[in-house]
């Protein structure tokens, strides 16, 4: 105490003092500055203040280190760099050797019927005996899918304890603990401060690893939320009876029966379908329903119509099956397989982490190689040269880094989540800022996933219906009769109502039930001529006949709106062409004209116009039916037509598609521009994504694919220069027959590339020929079909409420929102928190030198210790942690989605030119500042830096009590080690003072600080928080305490013998 | 294969034939980086040494700027002994003899021939101040003479065992110099005494000082320093062991008595006082 008090006063006098040279060292040194960086002018007086002295009593207790060896630190260090390479060449083989391929895996749906009961000894209308299935059961095990084998918690928590930057914290402090252990065999009083250094170490990489563990524990629990609890329920029959059992019962050969918004229960072989239809969208990406028969109807397993597939839904109508797999066995199950046997890399930011420790290390050797070569030539033993060189490596480590790092990944994950981006792994938050090719799926990431109207022909005109998802786009002209009449049409020929109890809804948010086509025109219609259910009660259905594939129409008949008018109203829809083969007529402007061979010719046009679109084109047309013939009460039959279909009067067209999401053109542009490769890999057919990738932009306007160009000129496919065409639509049949010389030709040709009708290993082939080529690829998808490219892309981005739990426990990234456009969000974030951890690194890197100087010339020029280790730790992990997180905040320099994405194997996080400009330029600056306090110090007490020079050896030796300084005082050993603490506190002060210039340095990389500005809030408040942090371990008393148990164990050791003896 | 890709690449990082690129870079961008640094480090250091010029500038020659560390002047014994220990066996020569040569070679400069060629005889009991008068210096500043001989039994002239030899020891303790210092006030000299720790006490026998009452007179006060006075002679104080018990380890304390000398730290054990172990042994 009695120490600080009268610090404090010497204190204002040097201040007096040394106010007149600061001026001069400020000008000289702002020199210098504008040398090496020239944005730095502004730090130009900071310097100057490190030369006020506070008093920090901290031990100066000796650096000396013993040890063993150091070729144990560095064969720890080489055999674990050499593990971490076998582990990575291990996984690369195994997800290369891994090509099962799902196209051929399954025949029954080439078998007949009979066929099919025989292998899975089943009677078609029976089903399977009790006994049987129950044997079943036995062999083939439940009918689910094995969950990925987790990793256990501890595993999850080692990993972060050990993982990439805590190694080389750990080895550190192993070195220390190591040192100690053979100080304390060998001397008497050991300095506690290899232990301290060892015990501080250790606790920042286990405080560190806990903290990113529950941060990624956080995220894991969002993401348990989202699995469905809820036990899944199949109808099977059994002994000619029919049974609800839990689908997880279900087994081969059962005979299942599934009805609209059933979920299928296993891959069935269809015996018998009436109007079933299946969304396969999360298999196959298919955004319609597809309808299920008994017959076989193509090759492909995946195509045919007579087989569902587990785990996707019945839409409407009824079927019953043969199961034919069960569990992992099933397509799904192969996919969830595929997924979890494939090994994710590591994530660029862990592969630039392995970098710098490469770097860093690399510069601590070869300083501590130098200095023990020095050692030895100065006449040290070899074996304290050989402690001085571990004291440097460890002195090296940045101890202060892994938290820092830590809490600005945390930082941007926190900010990505509330833009909707769930990280599930913390390194995964910079990965999309490295990003170079986004491999998107195209249903539920870029589209609604929800057909809707797009265009409608009436009135021999095409007219654009609304799809934007909040009614903001584009209206038609509703006032004409036309669409009076294809409006009614449209509500009254068609099944699909809402479901009850969401009329506070908005409509497009409505669940219906239904036919998405028909929903489609229910939501249409709702949206513009009022409420269906009011047009429906209006005009009573009398008769109906279903849509059917043969006849490819469906049909009503309707009593009129007007009470005196006794007519029947009959409305078809269909495919077009099948519609107008009826007609006779058409209305125009709401006036019935025969159909001329122009106006054939002009829905052709429109027809086509539209098809080429990629959308489903709806006919519709209607006839009031003569009341002499159709009197009121005529029974009509349904089922052997009684009344006319033909001569009908033809209303118009509606044209549906599953429109792109509002956001993803715009989004897309941005990733153009942001210098990113959008592909478009979907299980869609080839038209529908062209269609698609035109409308959101993955093919820009004014690019044209091969096809484009042969029938703009006229000319065969085979005589266009695949090189004029920088878009490209692959099938993937084509992709099947592409060797990999010739994928990679088509990655790196073209800059727009469609691939459609992909399937789940193709699209996993199109993400490895990306990484091939050097790209850093994102795949973004929400069905089954994507989760193994998600699996093995650099960063897998899932659709948080579309996306199916497959996809998500794949994905390293959720976007909530299911917005492509939070990818942008995302990539901007990533980028922004790769520059900010740059400057971050480099922030916290300088200060490593003006730590280690002091420790280097103590060895060489035997000068008293001029900054202890305690004292490097209060700047490592006290004040320069909060400046070093603020950077983490700082505003983009530029604007980074202009930018082209870093080139992974050039642009590195820290790089020899970090370290130069950290070690060799700042870093020896602030040294010089702080030795300048140090002799300022240590002159004014009367030790000139003249007689410093080889006094360490009577300045450590605590029976030395007269010690002569410059001036022929003597001195105690406690008064010479007050003048060193002193020293120490000035040497700490000085580094938070050029750490303020440093910090203002660090937080621009192109700009100059004036253009940049300090808007940072975070970091204004860091260089206060800092001063007044050091200020606090400065003034403290408490923070004495250290050196006073020092010297009461050893008064304590004297009394001791006093009265031993 | 991938291994020998990776050999050729190590070896092209080191020295790439075709781009003539030495880790990396060619001669002439090793070569600006150097002349960078080369440079850069010079102008460092030339900053820094100006600096540090101008610091030395701002201090005095004759008093360092800060004194407040050495408020309570230290105390230290020769011979120091190892560690604060003194310990010999009577009868085995070497194991005294170098204490012996430490205090011939450090009262050496004693000699009264010496003084009295070097220093003169000051009026004892009162201060020996020279002032400057104003900024005119009055150095080189005089000092005053302290002789061998003063010290008597301990001056190593009639004994030249110092009693060592004899069992009767004689500890030489001198207070650290402190540049303008004045030790006591009102004419009383500051003197030591030296003391057993309790359990010791009436181990340590009979206790001789040499200057008479172990003083040290206040003419040698105040110090002005290795530059002003360069022939500056610390006046010392012995003390001698008549009775001390033998073959024993004794804990002997001695500290300076002043009216004017704060006590030191409780942490320094130097300040003001000198602790230190005694253990004369007398069998083989």
């Amino acid at each position: 105490m009695a120490y600080s008090q009268c610090f404090s006063v010497s204190l204002s006098h040097t201040n007096t003092h040394t106010h007149t040279y600061a001026l001069s060292l400020s000008l000289s040194l702002s020199l210098s500055l504008s040398l090496s960086l020239p944005s730095l002018s502004v730090s130009l007086f900071l310097l100057s203040l490190s030369l006020s002295s506070f008093s920090l009593s901290l031990p100066s207790l000796s650096l000396f280190l013993l040890s063993l060896s150091l070729s144990l630190s560095l064969s720890l260090s080489l055999s674990l760099s050499l593990s971490l390479s076998l582990s990575l060449s291990l996984s690369v083989s195994v997800s290369l050797s891994f090509p099962p391929s799902l196209s051929t895996f399954q025949t029954e749906h080439k078998m007949s019927i009979e066929e099919c009961c025989r292998k899975f000894n089943t009677d078609i209308v029976q089903g399977l005996t009790n006994a049987k299935a129950a044997e079943f059961l036995i062999r083939d095990g439940p009918n689910c899918l094995t969950p990925p084998p987790t990793t256990p918690e501890w595993i999850k928590f080692c990993r972060q304890l050990f993982g990439g930057f805590s190694i080389l914290l750990w080895t550190g402090a192993i070195l220390c603990f190591l040192a100690y252990a053979i100080q304390a065999a060998t001397e008497d009083e050991p300095a506690g401060d290899n232990l301290y250094l060892g015990i501080v170490l250790s606790v920042v990489v286990v405080v560190t690893g806990c903290f990113s563990y529950f941060q990624e524990a956080k995220s894991s629990k969002i993401m348990e939320s989202f699995k469905n609890m809820v036990p899944q329920q199949a109808l099977v029959i059994r002994e000619g009876e029919k049974m609800t059992i839990n689908a997880e019962e279900v087994v081969a050969g059962d005979l299942v029966e599934v009805k609209g918004g059933d979920r299928i229960p296993a891959d069935l072989r269809v015996v018998s379908a009436h109007g079933c239809k299946v969304d396969n969208s999360s298999l196959t990406g298919e955004s319609e329903p597809q309808s299920r028969s008994p017959d076989c109807t193509h090759d492909n397993p995946l195509e045919t119509r007579n087989v569902a597939f587990f785990s996707t839904n019945c839409v409407e109508g009824t079927a019953r099956g043969i199961v034919v797999c069960t569990g992992d066995r099933t397509v799904m199950g192969r996919i969830a397989t595929l997924t979890s046997g494939l090994e994710s890399g590591k994530t660029p930011i862990a592969k630039e982490i392995e970098h710098f420790i490469h770097l860093i290390t690399g510069v601590a050797v070869f300083l501590g190689i130098t200095f023990f070569i020095l050692a030895v030539c100065l006449g040290y033993t070899w074996l304290e040269a050989v402690i001085f060189l571990i004291g440097i490596i460890v002195a090296n480590v940045p101890e202060g880094l892994l938290a820092t790092v830590t809490v600005c990944l945390t930082l941007t994950a926190k900010r990505m989540a509330k833009k909707n981006c769930l990280v599930k792994n913390l390194e995964a938050v910079e990965t999309l800022g490295s990003t170079s090719t986004i491999c998107s799926d195209k249903t539920g990431t870029l589209t609604q996933n929800r057909m809707t109207v797009a265009h409608m022909w009436f009135d021999n005109q095409i007219h654009e219906a609304d799809t934007t998802e909040d009614q903001s786009g584009a209206s038609f002209d509703k006032t004409s009769a036309s669409w009076a009449a294809l409006a009614r049409v449209a509500a009254l020929c068609n099944r699909a109502v809402f479901k009850a109890g969401q009329d506070q809804l908005p409509i497009l948010k409505r669940d219906t039930a239904g036919d998405a086509s028909e929903s489609a025109l229910l939501k249409c219609i709702e949206l513009s001529c009022g409420s269906v259910k009011q047009i429906r009660e209006k005009n009573k259905k009398v008769a109906e006949i279903p849509f059917n594939s043969t006849n490819k129409y469906q049909l009503s008949v309707h009593e009129t709106e007007d009470p005196n008018d006794n007519r029947y109203l009959l409305v078809m829809k269909g495919a077009p062409e099948r519609i107008l083969d009826r007609c006779t007529t058409i209305i125009i402007q709401g006036k019935e004209q025969p159909m001329d061979e122009e106006m054939k010719e002009s829905f052709q046009n429109a027809y086509m116009e539209l098809g080429g679109l990629g959308e489903r084109v709806l006919g519709f047309c209607h006839l009031l039916m003569p009341e002499d013939q159709y009197p009121k009460g005529f029974a009509f039959d349904c089922d052997d037509v009684n009344f006319t279909t033909e001569s009908l009067c033809f209303v118009g067209l509606m044209s549906m598609i599953d429109p792109p999401r509002a956001a993803v053109p715009d989004a897309v542009g941005k990733c153009r521009s942001a210098g990113i490769k959008v592909i478009m890999v979907t299980g869609d057919h080839p038209i529908t994504a062209k269609a698609i990738a035109k409308g959101v932009g993955i093919i820009s306007e004014g690019n044209e694919t091969v096809e484009d160009i042969a029938s703009r000129l006229n000319i065969p496919v085979s005589q266009v220069n695949p090189r004029d065409a920088k878009a490209c639509v692959i099938h993937g049949t084509d992709l099947k027959e592409l060797s990999q010389d010739q994928m990679d030709d088509i990655l790196r040709n073209h800059t727009e590339i469609v691939f459609a009708r992909t399937s789940p290993q193709q699209k996993l082939i199109i993400v490895e020929g990306c990484q091939r080529l050097g790209a850093i690829v994102a795949v973004t998808g929400d069905g089954v079909n994507d989760s193994p490219a998600l699996k093995k892309a650099d960063i897998g981005v899932a659709m948080g409420i579309s996306g199916s739990d497959v996809s998500k426990q794949a994905a390293d990234m959720i976007l909530l929102d299911d917005n492509f456009a939070s990818i942008v969000t995302g990539v901007e974030e990533g980028r922004l928190i790769f520059d900010n951890l740059k400057k971050s690194i480099a922030y916290t890197l300088t200060s490593n030198i003006p730590e280690i100087t002091p420790f280097l010339l103590f060895i060489i020029v035997n000068i008293p210790l001029p900054l202890g280790t305690i004292t490097i730790l209060c700047i490592d992990l006290g004040t320069d942690m909060v400046p070093a997180i603020s950077l983490a905040y700082e505003a983009a320099e530029s604007d980074i989605m202009k930018r082209q994405p870093r080139n992974p194997t050039r642009d590195k996080l820290v790089n020899e030119r970090l370290i130069s400009i950290a070690y060799g330029q700042i870093g020896m600056i602030q040294a010089l500042g702080g030795f300048f306090s140090y002799f300022v110090i240590l002159a004014e007490n009367g030790f000139l830096p003249s007689i410093l020079v080889g006094i360490r050896l009577n300045w450590d030796d605590r029976a030395c009590n007269d010690l002569e300084d410059s001036y022929g005082q003597q001195w105690t050993y406690e008064q010479r080690k007050i003048v060193e603490f002193t020293c120490h506190t000035a040497f700490f002060v000085s580094i938070v003072v050029v750490q303020w210039a440093d910090v203002i340095v660090c937080k621009t990389r192109r700009n100059s600080v004036f253009q940049q500005g300090m808007k940072n809030k975070i970091l204004i408040f860091g260089l206060f928080e800092e001063t007044a942090l050091a200020a606090f371990l400065s003034y403290t008393p408490g923070i004495h305490l250290h050196k006073q148990i020092d010297i009461d164990i050893h008064l304590h050791k004297q009394t001791y013998i006093y009265t031993n003896r | 294969m991938a291994k020998d890709a990776e050999k050729s690449t190590w070896k092209d990082f080191i020295w790439n034939s075709r781009t003539r690129e030495f880790c990396g870079r060619t001669g002439s961008s090793w070569g600006l980086i150097l002349l960078f640094y080369l440079v850069f480090y010079i102008f460092l250091a030339g900053m820094f040494c100006l600096t540090m010029y101008v610091m030395l500038q701002t201090l005095d020659d004759y008093k360092p700027t800060w004194q407040d560390r050495l408020g309570t002047p230290g105390m230290m014994i020769r011979p120091r002994g190892k560690a604060m220990e003194i310990s010999y066996n009577t009868t085995n020569t070497e194991t005294w003899d170098m204490y012996i040569k430490t205090l011939d070679n450090f009262l050496s400069p004693y000699n009264n021939s010496l003084q009295a060629e070097k220093n003169e005889e000051c009026t004892p009991d009162q201060y020996f101040v020279q002032a400057d008068s104003g900024d005119v210096k009055n150095n080189p500043k005089r000092s005053c003479q302290f002789n061998r001989t003063f010290l008597e039994k301990c001056s190593g002239l009639d004994d030249h065992t110092y009693g060592y030899q004899a069992g009767k020891p004689c500890i030489i303790i001198k207070l650290n110099r402190v540049i303008g210092m004045l030790p006591g006030k009102d004419g009383q000299a500051p003197f030591v005494t030296c003391g057993a720790k309790k359990e010791d006490s009436d181990k340590i026998g009979e206790v001789e000082y040499y200057p008479e009452n172990g003083t040290f007179n206040l003419m040698y006060y105040p110090y002005y320093g290795k530059k002003a006075q360069v022939n500056y002679s610390q006046p010392l104080v012995a003390i001698k062991f008549l009775n001390i018990t033998l073959n024993e380890d004794i804990n002997i304390e001695c500290r300076i008595i002043s009216n004017n000398i704060p006590p030191g730290s409780v942490r320094d054990k130097f300040a003001g006082k000198v602790s230190f172990k005694l253990r004369i042994n007398t069998k083989g």
